[in-house]
């Protein structure tokens, strides 16, 4: 009997295996691309460089958050914390970096403080078997309190070079995002990358087979903390300064860019494609109400309308 | 030879519930061992054991002669012991070949070797006859499909002890028979398999060692030659009913209460059936082929098609829960913490929560009459203290008598019970039946839905037995026996059917 896979050479397994992911964020591109069209029409100079790079830099950290609760939401989890841990990484920055830390010392502290964030939720959501709403909601207050202590009202300093290379004229951050996307493919290749899926969707059958799942969880965690502090590095660059508030509305929208990305709440469901396409939808959507002149009142109830319907969209095909 | 895996003398128990008491199962190599036992009787409990899942009360589980102190998921995985769960372990969203290789990655440079993956799923794959592509995503194959990659992923990891609980269940044909000449092949290369199946047929054929259980206990442990199907199912039934059921009497005068013709209703396919009033209609066959089903669907809480129905008098199936009750049907789920009670709530909240559905939207409640119709039902079922209490502060008995009584007020005329006696002490479960016979002497209809057989065979007038979402066989009262049900739900092809 002849059969299809073995027509094809058994090697061939990465590349279908990748191909076979975007089948559900086919739609979502299309959507995206349409999006980039008319931003293009309203904004010519998207296709200056310039343009592009101030394009990417104010989709750059929404990108970040929305890959950080994405990568929660894979494993079941939520974080209510994405905002007050990129206000944290952003004071933490804007308060090293000037000083005797100097760059290299304060991305280290921004980093650490991260991860450490991360893995301590983590570590609390996983072992003590708390739901992660109320834990990261609770998180969100400390960390949010962190915050005002270190820096009680906007202040602090980035250093202007450093200011220049990730906002200023040069597309630092697409590389960046670039080089992001690239390192999360590579996390999604290891045994313990790939078992996020599995410690998600199905906990006790992946238990079964010997998947490390609280491992995998508590470090899905330590990595949205990272990417989350992260973000407010760059927030920081662009600004020049910290704001220990300035981070407030990414919590909400990482949840929302999320889901616009096919991100399912009960863990397994999407890809991060799926996640950072919904990120760089969210993104369009504001800036194209602001070209079109929506109030901000009405941008907001806009953006509401059109998350419930990419929600809303793929039940109703479900029940026909 | 010393036996791959052995268990020797195993108890356990679950909440000072003797699930296995004394039990013994050697593995092995070369030989298809079959465990036999109906619902409930501890097998997969056994399986647990074995694989590590579990760990015994009492007893020892030996790998190759030598006792394991401690055995865990991970030491079975280690001595090659694979098991392929009822329930499956795969994860929709990754490929077939990720879900064969879950937890058992080849690597390369810390990353998973996608190659050597390809190869070796691909070898396991061919086994079981599977042969979609490897990048397909689980979550789009059917039911069947999924099965085998299950039991790819166990021979991925090039078992020495395979361990199959009712592979068969959700297989074609024509995958059952792939499956039986890849079995018969792992054999003769020397794998110990335990094989769990409803099928007598299949497990005649197959296997060549039965280990039977009932209640707990092991009450065969022997070659299959010379066995046959009818012997079987004597081992696997009979229980001393002591006086734990009530007298029976025929019903007066029956009349129809519910008639379907042609139903369909979640795995319920083509049912026709009638139910009369003055009976106890019981449900009856293996867990999960679609009896719950049934129950939902009269009851309006699942959607149901039919060609033609008759209910109380009115045509048409109730379609919803309110228009159920309105015609006189009631419901007891069989989870009674989830959906027959709301355990933080009261008891005489939960009493009454039927009737908040039937009084005028605006007017105010009378906590007095509330209480005093608790106090009745209460008096009248047996339920003993403070009414104010949470339900959760209630034993299982008692919880299920008030998710019983919350209906009586209403005086329905259809009672649908779906396994009201499980998890209930003997005592409880004797007023159950007394009230059940009570109900029906007094000309309403019951429909029992039960895992339980001593259960049908005494209480009931007439015993559907669904199998694979049909109705196998309508027992009729002088047919009624554990053995023609047993048979019945497992399909032996020696059984009587009474029309």
């Amino acid at each position: 009997m002849s059969t299809v896979s073995s027509a094809r050479p058994a090697g061939a397994l990465y590349w279908p295996v990748q191909a076979r992911r975007n089948i559900g964020v086919r739609s979502l591109f299309l959507v995206v691309l349409a999006f980039l069209i008319a931003y293009g029409f309203l904004f010519p100079g998207l296709f200056s460089a310039s343009g592009f790079a101030k394009f990417t830099q104010s989709w750059f950290p929404l990108a970040l958050v929305a890959m950080a609760q994405a990568i929660l939401m894979l494993t079941g989890g939520i974080s209510l914390a994405i905002g007050p841990t990129v206000s944290l990484g952003a004071v933490i920055a804007a308060t090293t970096m000037a000083g005797p830390l100097g760059v290299t010392g304060g991305a280290a502290a921004v980093a650490l403080t991260g991860l450490g964030i991360g893995a301590a939720t983590g570590f609390i959501v996983v072992r003590l078997r708390l739901p992660a709403i109320v834990v990261t909601l609770a998180g969100s207050f400390i960390i949010g309190g962190a915050a005002l202590l270190i820096l009680p009202r906007p202040g602090g300093a980035i250093p202007e070079w450093l200011s220049d290379l990730l906002a200023g004229d040069t597309p630092t951050a697409f590389v960046l995002l670039v080089a992001i996307v690239l390192l999360w493919k590579l996390y999604l290749a290891t045994p313990l990358g790939l078992s996020l899926y599995a410690a998600g969707e199905n906990p006790v059958g992946a238990y079964r087979s010997g998947v490390p799942v609280d491992a995998a969880r508590v470090a899905a965690y330590a990595i949205s903390g990272l990417l989350s502090t992260g973000a407010g590095l760059f927030v920081a660059a662009q600004t020049g300064s910290g704001d220990p508030v300035i981070g407030a509305a990414f919590t909400l929208n990482s949840i929302a860019a999320a889901v616009l990305g096919g991100i399912g709440f009960l863990g397994g469901q999407g890809t991060m494609r799926g996640a950072l396409a919904g990120s760089l939808l969210l993104s369009l959507m504001i800036s194209v109400m602001f070209f079109l002149g929506f109030t901000p009142v009405a941008q907001y109830v806009a953006q509401g309308l059109i998350i419930i319907g990419a929600v809303a969209i793929p039940q109703f095909r479900k029940v026909q | 030879m010393a036996p791959l895996l052995a268990a020797r003398g195993v108890s356990k128990s679950f909440f000072g519930n003797p699930v296995l008491r004394d039990v013994s199962i050697a593995l092995q190599p070369g030989r298809v061992h079959a465990l036999l036992g109906e619902n409930g009787a501890g097998k997969s409990t056994l399986i647990n054991l074995l694989s590590g899942a579990l760990r015994p009360d009492g007893g020892t589980i030996e790998v190759d002669g030598r006792a394991v102190a401690r055995m865990t998921p991970a030491l079975a995985r280690q001595a090659g012991i694979a098991v392929v769960q009822q329930e499956l372990s795969l994860t929709a969203s990754l490929s077939i070949a990720e879900n064969i290789g879950l937890g058992a990655y080849p690597k390369r440079f810390g990353l998973v070797d996608y190659s050597a993956l390809a190869a070796r799923a691909k070898a396991a794959c061919e086994l079981v006859g599977l042969h979609e592509p490897l990048s397909t995503p689980v979550g789009q194959l059917p039911l069947g499909r999924r099965q085998m990659v299950e039991i790819a992923k166990a021979l991925y990891r090039k078992p020495r002890v395979l361990i199959l609980d009712e592979p068969t269940s959700s297989l074609s044909a024509t995958e059952t028979k792939i499956l039986t000449d890849l079995l018969e092949r792992l054999r003769s290369e020397g794998i110990a398999i335990l094989y769990i199946s409803h099928r007598l047929n299949e497990v005649m054929k197959l296997c060549h060692h039965v280990t039977v259980l009932k209640d707990g206990i092991c009450t065969a442990d022997r070659s299959l030659e010379g066995t046959d199907a009818a012997g079987l199912v004597r081992l696997m039934v009979g229980r001393d009913p002591g006086d734990l059921f009530p007298q029976w009497r025929p019903s007066p005068s029956p009349a129809t209460a519910i008639s379907v013709r042609d139903f369909s209703a979640g795995l319920m396919r083509d049912v026709d059936l009638d139910i009369r009033t003055g009976e106890v209609l019981g449900i009856g066959g293996l867990v999960g082929q679609g009896q719950e089903d049934l129950l939902l669907g009269l009851y309006g809480a699942i959607p149901a098609r039919t060609a033609s129905a008759t209910v109380n008098g009115a045509p048409g199936l109730p379609g919803g829960v309110p228009r159920a009750n309105a015609l006189g049907l009631a419901y007891v789920p069989a989870d009674r913490k989830r959906e027959g009670l709301h355990l933080i709530h009261t008891i005489t909240t939960n009493m009454m929560l039927p009737a908040f559905a039937r009084l005028p939207a605006l007017k105010l409640r009378s906590r007095r009459a509330e209480r005093e119709t608790a106090r009745g039902l209460a008096t009248q079922l047996g339920i003993k203290g403070d009414l104010a209490r949470q339900a959760q502060a209630l034993s299982g008995g008692n919880q299920q008598k008030v998710a019983l009584a919350k209906w009586m007020p209403h005086d329905p005329l259809v009672l649908l019970l779906n396994d009201p006696t499980r998890g209930v002490d003997v005592e409880t479960k004797r007023e159950i039946y007394l009230m059940l016979r009570a109900f029906a002497a007094a000309g309403k209809a019951v429909v029992l839905l039960s895992s339980d057989t001593p259960e049908l065979v005494h209480l009931c007038e007439r015993v559907a037995v669904v199998r694979e979402g049909r109705i196998a066989a309508m027992l009729e009262r002088a047919a009624l026996s554990e053995e023609a049900i047993v048979s019945a739900a497992m399909g032996a092809e020696n059984r009587k059917v009474a029309a």
